[in-house]
């Protein structure tokens, strides 16, 4: 029934016949004493009859000193104790006497031991009185103060009782040493509080009170403290059976000055109760802990004839007791009398002790109450994860158990008279209304089942929220169960919770970056790299959940679908600024423009094919441009020429070098090879302008992005796309960037023959091949004539399928002259 | 609603907030200290340094333009 | 992910975004044990567990030679990917 589906009630917790459950699962815990009571009788199957076993006691008792009653108890005749008998004013009237009588006994037992209030009392009880009772008669608890009977606990914690016992109240809040007044005052007041489930409980309404420091329990529940007056023959006779002399004075000191030390041969417990019988069954006034209350009160009713039960006063609960006041009575019984007393005697042990097993659960929570309260729990982690934004304090209140359950019992006016009651309320009542329903039957089962499934329903919502927000970066939720906050995997529980400075002061040195210069600080280029993949991100997310086509006649769907692509063209923009390709270019600074210092990044240059995507036409041209326009910064050019010494770049711009070949020039190819002839001319022209061309002609990067246009440019004349004029401004371009590339033709191969890779420059020769004049050919066949033999030679030292890929390669060039190596055989 | 030194305006939270952007030295468990300017910290103790130096034993023995130490290691932080 | 901001505006607002800024570049890290990893970072997170490719871990270990004279002795080794728990870091840096 737990949470986690376990059954946590110990073996030893579980009742015996009721399986897992705890006394207070039953509505009525002392109807299941009187029950079990009961059935002890059943199964003895010779139910006693008062009348059956009555042995006339009563009528033998000498009414000689009843006189001095109406002294103690006010007139019986014209005024009947009732229930609310004003012990402590009718105390008063003898109280100087009872002072002297307490110095007198003092002087003559000095040396009278003060036992601890323990369980050795309740023996001492056993041992005195009946012999054969068992040393647990399920009391043990109540001697102990800081035990708190839970009697009550169903009603005081979901407030059920509407009414407080005022008595109750005023003691709770005196905290101090009861008065012997104060005691008497509560015990009225308990007296005629409205119980409903009748006099048995008298005792339960008693015993959940908190227990007092200072208060003394035994002086309610345990032995009187007349006690230790028993007559000395009685002790000498429990002596000589080898009863243990400490047993018979366990506590006959207790500092008790009200208390009538000598008079009242007070009442052992169990002698209370009707010796020669069960009590009458159907008025079940007879629930054990009720006889608890009693003996003190018979104690302070001050009989002056101990050798008489009081029998004829009709007062109080205790009043139709048949009493046994003295161990001598007991003494006097005849042998069939003790013998059925003692039987009695030992079946009320018996009994005792299956209430002490059965209360063994009280004030523990029943699987229900714990699952109430991961309900609460849960409530609340749904509360806030579903609006953790929204944390203002109307919504507290609202999202506040106890606070919706204190409004609605005290109907105190919501300070929001609108607010629909809150959730909480709604499952509080829900919930009451069944253990309410659950009263008196055995519904527990079904209920119980309620308490799972809507667990299980709450469960499920708390996913969902948790679904919904899965960003919430951690839950803290100071709610009625105090502060809980959560941490998980991806935020762990902060132990410090830093107030950022917002702005303004604190944040020196964090503004003092946001300088132009700073733009291409290492820091904030990467911080930008990081913009441009939140927002590359959100932009694919954008993607995936793009709105199908909208029908033309669904207004709502083609609305959502212009919300969708506002959306995409907001985002798109946002990832245009971080590009920050449109930042002015600054000639002759030493920083690089920051797109191009974007674009050093490794990450920088993955990005690209990704923004392609999400880029129209005229933002790849702008990208385009940046780049060839920078051509001699990029990072892939500059740091591209090996050092002298070197035959080759280092690791990591020859894998820069490879990175830019594979992630970015493929999405510039793939604008390039759709643009109209006027940008390539436009894009050639560039290069030729702002760049050092043989420079950028020694490197790969530089020499793939030529081919690039020069191979467009070709597919655009063989297509006829051409214009005369178009054309003729191309061939212009094309003639200064021969002219400016001749000298240096034998120079763009990488410096040895050994390395290999000079597939790209025999590209390149063959998409300048290509478009050149016949004269320019001739030119660039003289130009390259050398490495082209040298390949050819090296190309038969090597085996047989690299030297066919080298030769290729150099074929590329030579057939797009109109030759072919096979013709240099 | 932290603690009650609210009511001098400072508690750990508010220290560490205001002393971002300012020198500070920071000691960790093993007792080798850095000092740099304070980027920033959050809830964990981690810090971002900038232009840390790292001392071992009084001795200098390294440089980092920009340095993160996890929150755990971090004995104090002390503004210099 | 979690900050939105236009890029730009922010530098470092928080210690782990220093990190974030060094995913796919070269990391320095120093770990407990006298250890030192140098290596790109391909993942972290809030624990500071780490990913790193092409790994350089470096130990550092104290020897006394037979004049009880400490050195210090170094291991390298070469990982090519590494999976490092976060509660092992110490320090972590880019290494520009």
């Amino acid at each position: 029934m737990s949470f986690f589906g376990f059954d946590t009630t110990l073996p030893r917790d579980r009742a015996p016949q009721g399986g897992q459950r705890g006394i207070f699962d039953t509505p009525d815990p002392f109807a299941e004493v009187i029950r079990s009571k009961a059935e002890a009788h059943h199964d003895d199957d010779d139910v006693l009859d008062f009348e059956d076993t009555y042995d006339g006691l009563g009528n033998q008792l000498t009414d000689e000193q009843d006189a001095f009653n109406d002294d103690t108890f006010g007139d019986v005749e014209t005024a009947p104790v009732g229930k609310d008998f004003d012990f402590f004013g009718k105390t008063a009237q003898v109280s100087e006497v009872i002072g002297e009588e307490q110095v007198r006994y003092n002087l003559n037992n000095p040396q009278a031991p003060v036992a601890p209030v323990t369980e050795t009392e309740t023996t001492t009880v056993a041992s005195n009185t009946v012999l054969q009772q068992p040393r647990r008669t399920g009391y043990e608890k109540y001697h102990d103060p800081g035990y708190i009977p839970d009697l009550q606990a169903k009603s005081s914690v979901w407030n059920m009782s509407s009414k407080v016992d005022p008595a109750f109240q005023a003691m709770s809040q005196a905290r101090k040493m009861m008065s012997l007044e104060e005691v008497e005052a509560q015990l009225r007041g308990q007296g005629i509080a409205p119980m409903p489930s009748g006099p048995q409980m008298l005792l339960a309404q008693q015993a959940p009170e908190p227990p007092h420091p200072f208060q003394r329990p035994q002086q309610l529940h345990t032995l009187p403290d007349g006690f230790g007056q028993l007559p000395p023959e009685y002790l000498q006779a429990q002596f000589a059976r080898g009863v243990p002399p400490h047993l018979l004075h366990p506590q006959t000191m207790a500092p008790e000055p009200f208390l009538p030390p000598a008079h009242t041969p007070s009442i052992p417990l169990h002698l209370l109760q009707n010796p020669n019988g069960p009590p009458p069954p159907p008025p079940p006034h007879m629930g054990p802990p009720q006889h608890q209350a009693v003996p003190p009160r018979g104690q302070h009713q001050q009989q002056q004839h101990p050798q008489q039960p009081p029998q004829q006063h009709n007062r109080g609960s205790s009043a139709q007791l048949p009493l046994i006041t003295n161990p001598q009575q007991l003494m006097n019984l005849t042998e069939e009398q003790r013998v059925v007393y003692l039987m009695e005697d030992a079946k009320r042990a018996k009994r005792n002790h299956k209430i002490f097993l059965l209360s063994r659960g009280n004030g523990l929570m029943t699987p229900q109450d714990k699952n109430f309260i991961t309900r609460i729990q849960l409530q609340q982690l749904v509360a806030a994860a579903g609006n953790v934004a929204d944390n203002d304090s109307e919504t507290v209140l609202a999202e506040d158990f106890y606070y919706q359950v204190y409004s609605q019992i005290r109907g105190a006016p919501r300070q929001h008279p609108h607010q629909p009651l809150g959730h909480f309320a709604q499952t509080y009542l829900l919930q009451t209304g069944n253990r309410v329903g659950g009263h008196g039957s055995r519904k527990n089962a079904q209920s119980g089942d309620n308490h799972m499934q809507r667990m299980q329903q709450q469960v499920q919502r708390a996913v969902e929220a948790a679904k919904a927000k899965p960003k919430n970066k951690q839950l803290i939720i100071e709610g009625s169960l105090g502060k809980i906050s959560f941490g998980n995997a991806k935020a762990p529980k902060p132990s410090l919770n830093i107030k950022r400075p917002e702005s303004s002061e604190g944040g020196k040195a964090t503004k003092k970056p946001q300088t132009d210069l700073s733009l291409s600080d290492r820091k904030s280029i990467l911080t930008n790299i990081e913009g441009v993949y939140n927002t590359l991100m959100e932009l694919e997310d954008m993607e995936r959940t793009m709105p199908p086509p909208p029908d033309e006649n669904d207004p709502e769907a083609i609305q959502n679908h212009m919300e969708w692509r506002q959306n995409v063209r907001s985002l798109n923009q946002k990832l245009w600024l971080a590009l920050k390709v449109m930042e002015p270019i600054v000639p002759n600074s030493n920083t690089p423009h920051p797109f191009i210092a974007f674009l050093s990044y490794p990450k920088g240059k993955k990005a690209i094919p990704r923004i392609f995507r999400h880029i129209d036409q005229e933002q790849r041209v702008t990208i385009l441009t940046m780049i060839v326009v920078h051509l001699d910064t990029l990072d892939v050019v500059r740091r591209a020429h090996s050092v002298p010494g070197e035959t080759q770049p280092s690791l990591a711009v020859r894998e820069a070098i490879d990175l830019f070949s594979q992630a970015v020039l493929p999405s510039l190819l793939g604008y390039v090879s759709e643009a109209p002839f006027n940008i390539i001319i436009g894009l050639l022209g560039l290069v030729i302008a702002q760049t050092h061309v043989p420079f950028v002609a020694k490197t790969r990067i530089g020499l793939g992005i030529l081919t690039m246009l020069l191979s467009r440019a070709e597919i655009v004349k063989e297509a006829g796309q051409a214009s005369e004029r178009d054309w003729q401004q191309w061939v212009e371009k094309f003639n200064v960037l021969f002219d400016t590339l001749e000298p240096t033709f034998g120079d763009i191969f990488p410096n040895s023959i050994n390395t290999g890779d000079d597939m790209y420059v025999w590209q390149f020769l063959a998409a300048t091949g290509i478009g050149a004049s016949p004269e320019q050919q001739q030119r660039l066949v003289i130009a390259v004539k050398d490495r082209v033999m040298e390949t050819v030679s090296h190309s038969k030292t090597l085996p047989a399928d690299m030297a066919s890929q080298r030769l290729g390669n150099v074929n590329l060039f030579m057939r797009a002259i109109g030759l072919d190596v096979e013709l240099l055989g | 609603m932290e603690n009650g030194a609210s009511s001098e305006g400072k508690d750990p939270s508010t220290f560490l907030g205001e002393i971002i952007g300012a020198p500070v030295t920071v000691k960790l468990n093993s007792g080798v200290v850095y000092k740099g300017e304070l980027q920033s910290v959050d809830g964990y103790m981690n810090i971002a340094l900038e232009k840390s130096q790292e001392y071992v034993s009084g001795q200098l023995t390294r440089s980092y333009g920009d340095a993160f130490i996890r929150g755990n290691n971090v004995l104090y932080i002390a503004a210099v | 992910m979690a900050d939105s901001d236009d890029a730009g505006t922010s530098s470092v607002s928080e210690p782990l975004d220093l990190v974030r800024l060094s995913l796919d570049e070269v990391v320095f890290v120093k770990l407990r044990g006298d250890r030192e990893l140098k290596g790109r970072l391909h993942a972290y997170d809030s624990h500071c567990n780490l990913v790193l490719g092409d790994v350089e871990e470096t130990i550092y270990v104290v020897e006394e030679d037979e004049n009880e004279q400490e050195t210090v002795r170094t291991i390298k080794k070469q990982e090519e990917m590494l999976f490092v728990r976060g509660d092992s870091v110490v320090l972590i840096s880019p290494q520009a």
